[in-house]
Protein backbone atom coordinates (compact mmCIF):
# COMPACT_ATOMS: atom_id res chain seq x y z
CA UNK A 1 0.00 0.00 0.00
CA UNK A 2 1.66 3.62 -0.92
CA UNK A 3 1.83 6.35 2.03
CA UNK A 4 0.04 8.78 0.01
CA UNK A 5 -2.37 8.33 -2.31
CA UNK A 6 -3.89 11.20 -4.65
CA UNK A 7 -6.67 10.42 -6.89
CA UNK A 8 -8.12 13.15 -9.60
CA UNK A 9 -7.37 15.72 -7.48
CA UNK A 10 -8.95 18.75 -8.61
CA UNK A 11 -9.09 22.60 -7.10
CA UNK A 12 -10.59 25.94 -8.09
CA UNK A 13 -9.84 29.41 -5.90
CA UNK A 14 -13.28 30.94 -6.97
CA UNK A 15 -16.34 29.44 -8.62
CA UNK A 16 -15.60 30.97 -11.98
CA UNK A 17 -12.38 31.59 -11.63
CA UNK A 18 -9.38 28.88 -13.58
CA UNK A 19 -8.93 25.54 -12.31
CA UNK A 20 -5.74 25.42 -11.16
CA UNK A 21 -5.37 21.49 -10.77
CA UNK A 22 -6.70 19.45 -13.71
CA UNK A 23 -7.59 16.31 -11.75
CA UNK A 24 -3.47 15.10 -10.99
CA UNK A 25 -3.21 11.71 -9.38
CA UNK A 26 -0.52 9.93 -7.94
CA UNK A 27 1.06 7.86 -5.58
CA UNK A 28 3.99 8.65 -2.67
CA UNK A 29 5.87 5.09 -1.85
CA UNK A 30 7.46 4.42 1.92
CA UNK A 31 10.65 5.26 1.00
CA UNK A 32 9.97 7.79 -1.92
CA UNK A 33 11.89 11.38 -2.07
CA UNK A 34 9.21 12.82 -4.24
CA UNK A 35 10.17 16.13 -6.35
CA UNK A 36 7.54 18.58 -8.28
CA UNK A 37 9.33 20.23 -10.58
CA UNK A 38 7.22 22.68 -13.16
CA UNK A 39 6.79 26.32 -14.35
CA UNK A 40 5.60 29.35 -11.73
CA UNK A 41 2.12 29.11 -12.00
CA UNK A 42 1.78 25.12 -12.54
CA UNK A 43 -0.03 24.16 -9.03
CA UNK A 44 2.73 22.96 -7.26
CA UNK A 45 2.17 25.00 -3.90
CA UNK A 46 -1.63 24.55 -3.63
CA UNK A 47 -0.97 20.91 -5.04
CA UNK A 48 1.24 20.24 -1.26
CA UNK A 49 -1.43 22.60 0.71
CA UNK A 50 -4.46 20.35 -0.61
CA UNK A 51 -2.80 17.46 0.59
CA UNK A 52 -3.27 19.07 4.52
CA UNK A 53 -5.67 20.81 3.50
CA UNK A 54 -4.58 23.94 4.14
CA UNK A 55 -6.32 24.49 0.94
CA UNK A 56 -9.50 22.99 0.56
CA UNK A 57 -9.67 21.03 -2.91
CA UNK A 58 -12.70 20.72 -4.99
CA UNK A 59 -12.72 16.97 -6.04
CA UNK A 60 -10.71 14.04 -5.71
CA UNK A 61 -9.26 12.03 -3.18
CA UNK A 62 -6.34 11.83 -0.72
CA UNK A 63 -5.52 9.06 1.14
CA UNK A 64 -2.88 8.73 3.95
CA UNK A 65 -2.05 5.25 5.07
CA UNK A 66 -6.04 3.95 4.35
CA UNK A 67 -7.42 7.53 5.58
CA UNK A 68 -9.05 9.30 3.23
CA UNK A 69 -8.54 12.77 4.24
CA UNK A 70 -10.82 14.71 1.86
CA UNK A 71 -14.00 13.08 3.55
CA UNK A 72 -12.65 13.83 7.46
CA UNK A 73 -14.35 16.71 9.37
CA UNK A 74 -12.24 19.58 11.54
CA UNK A 75 -11.58 17.35 14.52
CA UNK A 76 -10.26 14.13 12.33
CA UNK A 77 -8.18 16.39 10.41
CA UNK A 78 -6.52 17.89 12.87
CA UNK A 79 -5.67 14.55 14.06
CA UNK A 80 -4.32 13.30 10.43
CA UNK A 81 -2.67 16.96 10.15
CA UNK A 82 -0.46 15.43 12.98
CA UNK A 83 1.26 13.12 10.49
CA UNK A 84 2.16 15.42 8.29
CA UNK A 85 5.10 17.63 8.84
CA UNK A 86 5.66 20.55 6.45
CA UNK A 87 8.41 23.03 5.62
CA UNK A 88 7.88 26.30 4.32
CA UNK A 89 9.72 28.50 1.39
CA UNK A 90 9.53 31.66 4.12
CA UNK A 91 9.86 29.08 7.16
CA UNK A 92 7.28 30.58 8.89
CA UNK A 93 8.83 30.19 12.33
CA UNK A 94 7.21 32.30 14.90
CA UNK A 95 9.61 34.89 14.89
CA UNK A 96 9.67 36.34 18.28
CA UNK A 97 9.98 32.48 20.04
CA UNK A 98 13.04 31.02 21.35
CA UNK A 99 14.45 28.17 18.88
CA UNK A 100 13.42 25.76 21.36
CA UNK A 101 9.74 26.90 22.02
CA UNK A 102 9.47 26.67 18.05
CA UNK A 103 10.63 23.26 17.59
CA UNK A 104 8.07 22.43 20.27
CA UNK A 105 5.14 24.01 18.60
CA UNK A 106 5.33 20.84 15.90
CA UNK A 107 4.01 19.00 18.92
CA UNK A 108 0.80 21.42 19.41
CA UNK A 109 -1.63 18.93 18.13
CA UNK A 110 -0.78 16.49 20.81
CA UNK A 111 -0.70 18.90 23.94
CA UNK A 112 -3.87 20.13 25.45
CA UNK A 113 -4.72 23.88 24.69
CA UNK A 114 -4.05 24.99 28.54
CA UNK A 115 -0.54 23.22 28.69
CA UNK A 116 0.25 24.90 25.62
CA UNK A 117 -0.72 28.48 26.61
CA UNK A 118 1.55 27.29 29.74
CA UNK A 119 4.63 25.65 27.24
CA UNK A 120 4.21 22.74 29.37
CA UNK A 121 5.45 20.20 27.01
CA UNK A 122 6.52 16.40 28.29
CA UNK A 123 9.52 16.02 29.10
CA UNK A 124 10.35 13.55 26.52
CA UNK A 125 9.19 16.38 24.02
CA UNK A 126 11.55 18.33 25.21
CA UNK A 127 14.60 15.73 24.82
CA UNK A 128 13.22 14.89 20.99
CA UNK A 129 13.36 18.38 20.43
CA UNK A 130 16.86 18.94 21.74
CA UNK A 131 18.21 15.60 20.03
CA UNK A 132 16.51 17.19 16.74
CA UNK A 133 18.56 20.52 17.23
CA UNK A 134 21.59 18.88 17.94
CA UNK A 135 20.93 16.80 14.69
CA UNK A 136 20.91 20.22 12.98
CA UNK A 137 23.77 21.74 14.33
CA UNK A 138 21.73 24.09 16.23
CA UNK A 139 21.93 22.58 20.00
CA UNK A 140 23.67 26.10 20.57
CA UNK A 141 21.34 28.15 19.86
CA UNK A 142 18.13 26.49 21.73
CA UNK A 143 17.53 30.00 23.67
CA UNK A 144 18.12 32.48 20.84
CA UNK A 145 15.08 34.02 19.48
CA UNK A 146 13.71 32.87 16.28
CA UNK A 147 14.78 36.18 14.52
CA UNK A 148 18.20 36.24 15.57
CA UNK A 149 19.03 33.32 13.22
CA UNK A 150 20.10 33.72 9.59
CA UNK A 151 18.42 32.17 6.72
CA UNK A 152 19.89 29.01 6.51
CA UNK A 153 19.43 28.39 10.08
CA UNK A 154 15.70 29.38 10.46
CA UNK A 155 15.23 26.70 7.61
CA UNK A 156 16.76 23.85 9.63
CA UNK A 157 14.90 25.41 13.09
CA UNK A 158 12.00 24.56 10.38
CA UNK A 159 12.99 21.04 10.07
CA UNK A 160 12.96 20.42 12.99
CA UNK A 161 9.64 21.93 13.92
CA UNK A 162 8.20 19.44 11.58
CA UNK A 163 10.18 16.37 12.06
CA UNK A 164 9.23 16.42 16.15
CA UNK A 165 5.38 15.93 14.74
CA UNK A 166 7.09 12.25 13.87
CA UNK A 167 5.39 12.39 10.78
CA UNK A 168 4.27 9.78 8.51
CA UNK A 169 4.84 12.05 5.35
CA UNK A 170 6.58 15.48 4.88
CA UNK A 171 5.34 17.75 2.93
CA UNK A 172 8.07 20.62 1.75
CA UNK A 173 7.31 23.81 -0.21
CA UNK A 174 10.33 25.28 -1.87
CA UNK A 175 12.55 25.01 1.01
CA UNK A 176 15.09 26.43 -0.93
CA UNK A 177 13.87 29.72 -2.73
CA UNK A 178 14.79 32.02 0.57
CA UNK A 179 18.49 30.70 0.70
CA UNK A 180 21.64 31.33 -1.54
CA UNK A 181 22.82 28.25 -3.31
CA UNK A 182 25.39 26.86 -1.20
CA UNK A 183 22.80 27.03 2.12
CA UNK A 184 20.06 25.83 -0.04
CA UNK A 185 22.18 22.44 -1.24
CA UNK A 186 23.13 21.52 2.61
CA UNK A 187 19.90 22.51 3.51
CA UNK A 188 18.71 19.80 0.88
CA UNK A 189 20.91 17.51 1.97
CA UNK A 190 19.74 17.68 5.41
CA UNK A 191 15.99 17.17 4.79
CA UNK A 192 16.91 13.87 2.54
CA UNK A 193 19.34 12.39 5.33
CA UNK A 194 17.18 13.05 7.64
CA UNK A 195 13.51 11.78 6.09
CA UNK A 196 15.78 8.96 5.54
CA UNK A 197 16.97 8.36 9.25
CA UNK A 198 13.33 8.87 10.11
CA UNK A 199 11.75 6.52 7.37
CA UNK A 200 9.48 9.38 6.37
CA UNK A 201 8.83 9.81 2.79
CA UNK A 202 8.78 12.96 1.20
CA UNK A 203 6.86 15.31 -1.23
CA UNK A 204 8.98 18.37 -2.07
CA UNK A 205 8.17 21.06 -4.94
CA UNK A 206 10.89 22.81 -5.84
CA UNK A 207 11.60 24.77 -9.47
CA UNK A 208 15.47 24.44 -9.01
CA UNK A 209 15.49 21.60 -11.55
CA UNK A 210 19.25 20.81 -10.71
CA UNK A 211 18.56 20.29 -6.94
CA UNK A 212 15.52 18.35 -7.80
CA UNK A 213 16.97 15.63 -10.23
CA UNK A 214 19.87 15.79 -7.46
CA UNK A 215 17.86 14.57 -4.75
CA UNK A 216 14.74 13.36 -5.57
CA UNK A 217 14.24 9.53 -6.76
CA UNK A 218 11.02 10.17 -8.72
CA UNK A 219 9.70 13.30 -10.33
CA UNK A 220 6.19 14.76 -10.79
CA UNK A 221 6.06 17.32 -13.80
CA UNK A 222 3.29 19.70 -13.68
CA UNK A 223 2.58 22.62 -16.05
CA UNK A 224 -0.57 24.45 -15.97
CA UNK A 225 -2.36 22.03 -13.32
CA UNK A 226 -1.34 18.83 -15.33
CA UNK A 227 0.07 16.15 -14.66
CA UNK A 228 3.18 16.33 -17.94
CA UNK A 229 4.91 13.43 -15.90
CA UNK A 230 5.82 11.31 -13.55
CA UNK A 231 8.80 8.94 -13.33
CA UNK A 232 11.85 7.87 -11.68
CA UNK A 233 14.26 10.52 -11.78
CA UNK A 234 16.85 8.33 -13.85
CA UNK A 235 14.04 8.81 -17.09
CA UNK A 236 14.10 13.00 -17.14
CA UNK A 237 15.98 13.80 -20.41
CA UNK A 238 15.99 17.05 -22.04
CA UNK A 239 12.93 16.39 -24.06
CA UNK A 240 10.61 15.94 -20.69
CA UNK A 241 12.10 19.14 -19.19
CA UNK A 242 11.25 20.74 -22.40
CA UNK A 243 7.64 19.07 -22.33
CA UNK A 244 7.67 20.51 -18.91
CA UNK A 245 8.57 23.58 -19.61
CA UNK A 246 7.28 24.36 -22.51
CA UNK A 247 4.55 27.07 -21.75
CA UNK A 248 6.76 29.08 -20.11
CA UNK A 249 7.09 32.90 -20.87
CA UNK A 250 9.62 35.34 -19.64
CA UNK B 1 8.41 62.54 -32.01
CA UNK B 2 7.80 64.94 -34.83
CA UNK B 3 7.92 68.44 -34.23
CA UNK B 4 4.42 69.37 -34.40
CA UNK B 5 3.09 66.35 -32.42
CA UNK B 6 5.49 67.38 -29.63
CA UNK B 7 4.61 71.17 -29.67
CA UNK B 8 0.91 69.73 -29.52
CA UNK B 9 2.03 67.46 -26.42
CA UNK B 10 3.70 70.66 -24.99
CA UNK B 11 0.88 73.01 -25.22
CA UNK B 12 -1.41 69.93 -23.58
CA UNK B 13 0.68 69.50 -20.45
CA UNK B 14 0.97 73.81 -19.65
CA UNK B 15 -2.93 74.01 -19.77
CA UNK B 16 -3.39 70.82 -17.61
CA UNK B 17 -0.83 72.21 -15.19
CA UNK B 18 -2.58 75.83 -15.51
CA UNK B 19 -5.91 73.59 -14.56
CA UNK B 20 -4.75 72.51 -11.86
CA UNK B 21 -3.30 75.79 -10.48
CA UNK B 22 -6.67 77.34 -10.67
CA UNK B 23 -8.21 74.26 -8.56
CA UNK B 24 -5.51 74.56 -6.02
CA UNK B 25 -6.63 78.51 -5.08
CA UNK B 26 -10.17 77.85 -5.07
CA UNK B 27 -9.58 75.33 -2.69
CA UNK B 28 -7.42 77.79 -0.68
CA UNK B 29 -10.06 80.12 -1.16
CA UNK B 30 -12.82 77.55 0.11
CA UNK B 31 -10.49 77.01 3.34
CA UNK B 32 -9.79 81.13 3.92
CA UNK B 33 -14.12 81.88 3.86
CA UNK B 34 -14.52 78.80 6.40
CA UNK B 35 -12.32 80.18 9.10
CA UNK B 36 -13.54 83.46 8.60
CA UNK B 37 -17.20 82.43 8.72
CA UNK B 38 -16.35 80.00 12.03
CA UNK B 39 -14.48 83.09 13.66
CA UNK B 40 -17.29 85.33 12.80
CA UNK B 41 -20.41 83.30 14.21
CA UNK B 42 -18.50 81.33 17.26
CA UNK B 43 -15.80 84.42 18.36
CA UNK B 44 -17.67 87.60 17.70
CA UNK B 45 -21.43 86.40 17.90
CA UNK B 46 -20.86 84.12 20.65
CA UNK B 47 -18.99 85.59 22.96
CA UNK B 48 -20.03 88.01 25.97
CA UNK B 49 -17.98 91.33 25.42
CA UNK B 50 -19.50 93.20 28.29
CA UNK B 51 -18.20 91.19 30.69
CA UNK B 52 -14.61 90.66 29.64
CA UNK B 53 -13.92 94.25 30.26
CA UNK B 54 -10.31 95.59 29.79
CA UNK B 55 -7.53 93.73 29.98
CA UNK B 56 -6.63 94.98 33.33
CA UNK B 57 -9.15 93.53 34.93
CA UNK B 58 -8.76 89.87 32.46
CA UNK B 59 -5.29 89.63 34.45
CA UNK B 60 -6.58 90.55 37.30
CA UNK B 61 -8.88 87.32 37.37
CA UNK B 62 -5.90 84.87 36.14
CA UNK B 63 -4.18 86.49 39.49
CA UNK B 64 -6.48 85.58 41.84
CA UNK B 65 -5.15 82.16 41.15
CA UNK B 66 -2.29 83.19 42.52
CA UNK B 67 -0.34 82.01 45.57
CA UNK B 68 -1.33 78.51 45.47
CA UNK B 69 -2.80 77.87 48.53
CA UNK B 70 -0.74 75.10 50.52
CA UNK B 71 -2.65 74.15 53.34
CA UNK B 72 -4.88 71.94 50.83
CA UNK B 73 -1.42 69.68 50.81
CA UNK B 74 -1.98 66.98 53.25
CA UNK B 75 -5.69 66.78 51.90
CA UNK B 76 -4.28 66.04 48.11
CA UNK B 77 -2.45 63.03 49.03
CA UNK B 78 -5.37 60.26 49.09
CA UNK B 79 -7.41 61.58 45.98
CA UNK B 80 -3.72 62.20 43.89
CA UNK B 81 -3.29 58.66 44.41
CA UNK B 82 -6.79 57.53 43.60
CA UNK B 83 -6.75 59.41 40.35
CA UNK B 84 -3.20 57.17 39.45
CA UNK B 85 -5.15 54.25 40.78
CA UNK B 86 -8.49 54.83 38.89
CA UNK B 87 -6.13 54.81 35.61
CA UNK B 88 -3.91 51.78 36.48
CA UNK B 89 -7.50 49.82 37.55
CA UNK B 90 -9.16 51.01 34.04
CA UNK B 91 -6.42 50.81 31.83
CA UNK B 92 -6.04 47.11 33.29
CA UNK B 93 -9.50 46.26 32.70
CA UNK B 94 -9.58 47.57 29.37
CA UNK B 95 -7.00 45.61 28.49
CA UNK B 96 -8.61 42.74 29.20
CA UNK B 97 -11.94 43.65 28.03
CA UNK B 98 -10.31 44.84 24.59
CA UNK B 99 -8.98 40.84 24.16
CA UNK B 100 -11.94 39.83 23.02
CA UNK B 101 -13.49 43.22 20.86
CA UNK B 102 -10.13 42.56 18.95
CA UNK B 103 -10.95 39.21 18.15
CA UNK B 104 -14.33 39.97 16.73
CA UNK B 105 -13.42 42.80 15.00
CA UNK B 106 -9.97 41.74 13.12
CA UNK B 107 -11.15 40.64 9.78
CA UNK B 108 -8.56 37.80 8.99
CA UNK B 109 -9.47 35.44 12.53
CA UNK B 110 -13.15 36.71 13.83
CA UNK B 111 -14.89 33.65 14.59
CA UNK B 112 -17.89 34.50 12.48
CA UNK B 113 -17.68 36.78 10.30
CA UNK B 114 -21.41 38.15 9.38
CA UNK B 115 -21.92 38.33 13.37
CA UNK B 116 -19.17 39.16 15.52
CA UNK B 117 -17.03 41.26 13.21
CA UNK B 118 -19.86 43.67 13.18
CA UNK B 119 -20.07 43.38 16.96
CA UNK B 120 -16.60 43.72 17.61
CA UNK B 121 -16.72 47.23 15.23
CA UNK B 122 -20.33 48.43 16.77
CA UNK B 123 -18.51 47.96 20.36
CA UNK B 124 -15.29 49.92 19.24
CA UNK B 125 -17.54 52.54 18.03
CA UNK B 126 -19.93 53.16 20.95
CA UNK B 127 -16.43 53.27 23.18
CA UNK B 128 -15.02 55.87 20.98
CA UNK B 129 -17.73 58.17 20.40
CA UNK B 130 -19.19 58.62 23.76
CA UNK B 131 -16.81 60.93 25.70
CA UNK B 132 -15.39 59.91 29.62
CA UNK B 133 -17.74 62.33 31.21
CA UNK B 134 -20.46 61.09 29.75
CA UNK B 135 -19.48 57.31 30.84
CA UNK B 136 -18.86 58.64 33.81
CA UNK B 137 -22.02 60.05 34.45
CA UNK B 138 -24.09 57.05 33.46
CA UNK B 139 -21.77 54.95 35.56
CA UNK B 140 -22.28 56.73 38.70
CA UNK B 141 -25.64 56.51 37.97
CA UNK B 142 -25.56 53.09 37.36
CA UNK B 143 -23.32 51.88 41.00
CA UNK B 144 -23.63 55.32 42.98
CA UNK B 145 -20.41 57.71 43.42
CA UNK B 146 -16.47 57.33 43.87
CA UNK B 147 -13.80 55.45 42.47
CA UNK B 148 -15.55 52.78 40.97
CA UNK B 149 -17.84 54.21 37.96
CA UNK B 150 -14.55 55.86 37.06
CA UNK B 151 -12.84 53.21 36.65
CA UNK B 152 -15.88 51.48 34.78
CA UNK B 153 -15.48 54.76 32.56
CA UNK B 154 -11.53 55.18 31.74
CA UNK B 155 -11.87 51.33 31.06
CA UNK B 156 -15.06 51.99 28.20
CA UNK B 157 -13.17 55.29 26.39
CA UNK B 158 -10.01 52.58 26.44
CA UNK B 159 -11.77 49.53 25.36
CA UNK B 160 -11.94 51.17 21.39
CA UNK B 161 -8.80 52.91 21.16
CA UNK B 162 -7.08 49.60 22.52
CA UNK B 163 -9.28 47.06 20.00
CA UNK B 164 -9.16 48.97 17.26
CA UNK B 165 -5.05 48.99 17.29
CA UNK B 166 -4.93 46.02 17.79
CA UNK B 167 -7.45 44.32 15.56
CA UNK B 168 -5.53 46.00 12.61
CA UNK B 169 -2.15 44.84 13.75
CA UNK B 170 -3.71 41.38 13.80
CA UNK B 171 -5.30 42.36 10.34
CA UNK B 172 -1.56 43.16 8.77
CA UNK B 173 0.04 39.95 10.32
CA UNK B 174 2.07 37.68 8.29
CA UNK B 175 -0.13 34.46 7.85
CA UNK B 176 2.68 31.87 7.27
CA UNK B 177 3.67 31.07 10.38
CA UNK B 178 -0.64 30.62 11.42
CA UNK B 179 -0.20 28.59 8.33
CA UNK B 180 2.55 26.30 9.60
CA UNK B 181 1.33 26.15 12.89
CA UNK B 182 -1.72 24.99 11.08
CA UNK B 183 -0.09 22.19 9.76
CA UNK B 184 0.91 20.75 12.94
CA UNK B 185 -2.90 19.86 13.91
CA UNK B 186 -3.00 22.71 15.87
CA UNK B 187 -6.45 23.63 17.18
CA UNK B 188 -7.97 27.41 16.24
CA UNK B 189 -7.14 28.83 19.95
CA UNK B 190 -3.86 27.62 19.62
CA UNK B 191 -2.87 29.14 16.23
CA UNK B 192 -4.12 32.33 17.81
CA UNK B 193 -1.65 31.95 21.11
CA UNK B 194 1.22 30.91 19.00
CA UNK B 195 0.47 32.36 15.85
CA UNK B 196 -1.06 35.66 16.16
CA UNK B 197 -0.52 36.68 19.67
CA UNK B 198 3.53 36.82 19.34
CA UNK B 199 3.19 39.38 16.26
CA UNK B 200 1.20 41.77 17.77
CA UNK B 201 2.06 41.51 21.46
CA UNK B 202 4.53 44.64 20.60
CA UNK B 203 1.74 46.83 19.59
CA UNK B 204 -0.63 45.71 22.36
CA UNK B 205 1.58 46.38 24.97
CA UNK B 206 2.68 49.70 23.33
CA UNK B 207 -0.81 50.90 22.35
CA UNK B 208 -1.95 49.77 26.23
CA UNK B 209 1.28 52.11 27.56
CA UNK B 210 0.23 55.22 25.15
CA UNK B 211 -3.29 54.45 26.87
CA UNK B 212 -2.37 54.55 30.57
CA UNK B 213 -0.93 57.62 29.87
CA UNK B 214 -3.71 59.10 28.46
CA UNK B 215 -6.00 57.38 31.25
CA UNK B 216 -4.49 59.59 33.95
CA UNK B 217 -5.38 62.75 32.56
CA UNK B 218 -8.81 61.25 32.23
CA UNK B 219 -8.55 60.18 36.05
CA UNK B 220 -7.72 63.51 37.13
CA UNK B 221 -11.51 64.91 35.75
CA UNK B 222 -13.74 62.02 36.63
CA UNK B 223 -14.57 63.78 39.72
CA UNK B 224 -16.28 66.25 38.37
CA UNK B 225 -18.99 63.52 37.50
CA UNK B 226 -18.37 62.46 41.04
CA UNK B 227 -16.56 59.93 39.76
CA UNK B 228 -13.48 59.46 42.36
CA UNK B 229 -9.94 60.89 42.34
CA UNK B 230 -8.74 64.58 41.87
CA UNK B 231 -11.44 66.07 40.14
CA UNK B 232 -14.00 66.11 42.68
CA UNK B 233 -11.45 67.94 44.89
CA UNK B 234 -11.05 70.75 41.80
CA UNK B 235 -14.64 71.25 41.92
CA UNK B 236 -15.28 71.85 45.55
CA UNK B 237 -12.32 74.19 45.84
CA UNK B 238 -13.77 75.89 42.20
CA UNK B 239 -17.54 76.32 43.57
CA UNK B 240 -15.45 77.37 47.56
CA UNK B 241 -14.06 80.07 45.04
CA UNK B 242 -11.09 79.31 46.88
CA UNK B 243 -8.73 79.89 43.62
CA UNK B 244 -5.66 79.13 44.97
CA UNK B 245 -6.75 75.55 46.08
CA UNK B 246 -7.85 75.37 42.59
CA UNK B 247 -3.87 76.05 41.57
CA UNK B 248 -2.40 73.78 44.12
CA UNK B 249 -4.69 70.81 42.60
CA UNK B 250 -3.38 71.74 39.24
CA UNK B 251 0.35 71.45 40.70
CA UNK B 252 -0.67 68.20 41.75
CA UNK B 253 -2.41 66.69 38.12
CA UNK B 254 1.15 68.33 36.57
CA UNK B 255 2.60 65.92 39.11
CA UNK B 256 0.86 62.70 38.09
CA UNK B 257 0.68 63.86 34.35
CA UNK B 258 4.85 63.84 35.02
CA UNK B 259 4.87 60.69 36.32
CA UNK B 260 2.66 59.10 33.31
CA UNK B 261 5.57 61.13 30.40
CA UNK B 262 8.26 59.27 32.54
CA UNK B 263 6.66 56.31 33.07
CA UNK B 264 5.53 55.74 29.67
CA UNK B 265 9.25 56.48 27.89
CA UNK B 266 10.65 54.38 29.94
CA UNK B 267 7.99 51.22 29.66
CA UNK B 268 7.86 51.86 25.38
CA UNK B 269 12.01 51.38 25.95
CA UNK B 270 11.13 48.29 27.75
CA UNK B 271 9.47 46.99 25.07
CA UNK B 272 11.39 47.96 21.48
Amino acid sequence: MPTLEVNDLRIRYTRSGPEILKGVSFNVEKDDFFAIIGPSGAGKSTLIRCINRLVEPNGGQIILNGKIITNMGKHELRAARRNMGMIFQEFNLVERMSVMDNVLSGRLGYVGTFRSFLRWYPRSDIQRALELLEKVGLADFVDKRADELSGGQRQRVGIARALIQQPQLLLVDEPTSSLDPKIARDVMRMIKSMSQDAGVPVLCNIHDVQLALEFSNKVIGLQDGVKKFDGPTGAVDKSTLDEIYAMEVL
Amino acid sequence: MSEAVYGSKFQQILSRRKKHKAIRYALYGVVVILVLFSIESTIIGDTDWDRIGTIGSVFRALARFLPPDFSLFAQLLKPTIETFMIACLGTMLSLILAIPVSWFAAYNITPYRPITYPIGRGIMTLSRSVHEIVWGLIFVSAVGLGAFPGILAISMRSIGFISKLTAEAIEDIDPGPLEAIRSTGANQLQVILYGVIPQILPVYLGNAIFQWDINIRRATIMGLVGAGGLGLTFHRQLVMYNYGGVTTVIIAILFLVGIGEVGSYYGRKAIL
